[in-house]
């Protein structure tokens, strides 16, 4: 019966197919557990708080087709709201970070003289500067610093530990070959520091998306996820609600994933693994 | 023969912790134009040191480093350094790694190349001059490193154990390309090792230095002509001689 057991299927290790395969089923089982046990917590409780999964399917279909008729935003508004000031607070956040970390960890002076300010401030949960933030600014620009504030501190904590980590033979090596201060900084040093930056900009991300939707739900205005969130369970429509919450978790597993994936293809670009 | 490069007197203490280590003590010596020569001694004699006062990255405690009748104040391009563990950039490909200093320089994009190219066959990379270095050997890693310096056309080639790194059959293999290479050119090389072998198989002098604080216990000259057979009497017989010198500098003691 030889002939027969070589058509069994037998799962192989090394054949990209398989492999996907096989990730795409723990998946899909792993995320099934999910919402069963979603489904049980939300029997036993028997609170309006915590509908069943088809409810909450129910409640996306109807908001796919008819948008957020309380605020008046289709689902993908409420994204792109979030996700353009998001990316606007990762933007300026980076603009202070990269610059920043390279002096401060060039610099041992700069460095002793910011380090007890950074401890004291990185401390603080970002969302405690909204309630000020929003007062000064606007649902707008109160979110987006949020994020910035977020981001900022993994950012600059990784850019400065990664100038500090710099092979001094580099260096070394590029004042041999003739460089002066400012070409090693901008040819050895900063290549050196980039693959740190990106691990920091993972980190940040994260971070920053957790901020943008607490920011929201406090600023309650002008649209985005969180506002949304706050809005409807604020109504009762607990099922909307939990629609939110889904975008959330969707769209900062493609941000954090996306940053995860050109971190790796940088690092292994630049010949750093 | 001429005097190019002249160490006069040089001292270095390192202060760590306001304690003093006398790392070189009083080494004065010369080396000709075109001469390899060798700096020998047991672990933490400070010849790392010397060389880098020779590179300018480090500054001498008392007196001064003349290459070419001019005093070392830092680090420049006429003088190249050849690293133990190669410290080769490696986001850079191997041409670019080479490319370096001319670029630093501003050479003319055409004149770099062709120059990069010469130098890479020279050390026979020519075929890899676009891997990457982490697709590379030891052994040719090593071989980006001495193609870097010499692009530059330096005064001197700083070597600071350039094949301490690698396996004894490579590090064979390296020095006898090495020797093949100065019959070449009349590049002046400055070689710190502690394996008597290698310093006996590729100088014309060697410096034997004294445990730390280092100083120079005696200066060997060799006359017999590059590539030396390592099976010859003559030559087991220097290595003998100078294993017994440096017996005596027992660093455990």
């Amino acid at each position: 019966m030889a002939s027969e057991n070589s058509k069994q299927f037998r799962y192989d290790g090394d054949n990209r197919i398989h492999r996907f395969l096989r990730t795409a089923l723990i998946s899909v089982v792993s995320i099934s557990m999910l919402v069963m046990v979603w489904w049980v917590v939300s029997v036993a409780v028997g609170s309006p708080a915590i509908p069943a999964p088809p409810a909450v399917w129910e409640a996306f279909i109807n908001l796919m087709n008819h948008g957020d008729r309380i605020l008046g935003y289709t689902m993908m508004d409420h994204a792109s709201i979030s996700l353009r000031r998001f990316l606007f607070g990762f933007a300026i956040a980076f603009a202070v970070a990269v610059p920043l970390g390279l002096l401060i960890g060039y610099s041992k002076i700069l460095d002793e003289f910011t380090k007890p300010v950074l401890e004291l401030l990185r401390p603080i949960a970002p969302i405690a500067w909204a309630p000020i933030l929003l007062f000064i600014t606007n649902p707008t620009w109160a979110p987006i610093l949020v994020v910035f504030v977020g981001i900022v501190f993994p950012l600059l904590t990784n850019t400065i530990f990664g100038v500090k980590k710099i092979d001094r033979n580099l260096i070394d090596a590029a004042r041999t070959l003739g460089a002066n201060k400012m070409q090693t900084f901008y040819k050895v040093m900063f290549p050196c520091t980039v693959p740190y930056i990106m691990s920091g900009i993972k980190i940040g991300l994260g971070i920053g998306w957790m901020c943008i939707i607490a920011a929201e739900l406090y600023t309650q205005l002008d649209g985005g996820i969180g506002t949304f969130i706050l809005m409807h369970t604020d109504m009762g429509n607990w099922a909307n609600g939990f629609v939110g919450i889904i975008f959330i978790s969707i769209m900062g597993l493609l941000t954090v994933g996306l940053a995860e994936y050109a971190h790796r293809a940088m690092v292994k670009r630049m010949g750093m693994e | 023969m001429t005097e190019y490069i002249r160490l006069n007197n040089i001292r270095k203490v390192f202060k760590k912790d306001d304690r003093e280590t006398v790392a070189v003590d009083d080494v004065s010596f010369t080396i000709e134009k075109g001469e390899l020569i060798s700096i020998l001694g047991p672990s933490g004699c400070g010849k790392t040191t010397v060389l880098r006062m020779i590179a300018g990255l480090v500054e001498p405690t008392d007196g001064e480093v003349i290459v070419d009748g001019v005093s070392v104040r830092e680090p420049g391009p006429d003088r190249g350094m050849v690293f133990q563990d190669f410290a080769l950039f490696p986001w850079r490909s191997v041409r670019k790694n080479v490319e370096f200093g001319l670029e630093i320089s501003k050479m003319p994009k055409n004149e770099r190349k062709e120059r990069v190219d010469r130098y890479l066959e020279i050390v026979g990379l020519t075929d890899f001059a676009d891997a990457r270095v982490h697709e590379l050997s030891g052994g040719m890693k090593q071989r980006v490193g001495i193609a870097r310096a010499m692009v530059n056309a330096p005064k001197v080639i700083l070597m600071d154990e350039p094949f301490g790194a690698l396996d004894a059959q490579t590090r064979n293999i390296m020095q006898a390309g090495l020797v093949e290479m100065l019959g070449k050119t009349d590049q002046t090389i400055v070689f710190v090792t502690h394996s008597v072998d290698e310093a006996v198989f590729l100088s014309d002098r060697i410096v034997i230095l004294t445990k730390r604080p280092g100083n120079i216990k005696e200066i060997v000259s060799i006359e017999t002509p590059r590539p030396r057979d390592r099976s010859s009497a003559e030559f087991t017989a220097l290595r003998k001689r100078i294993h017994t010198q440096l017996e005596k500098e027992d660093v455990m003691k």
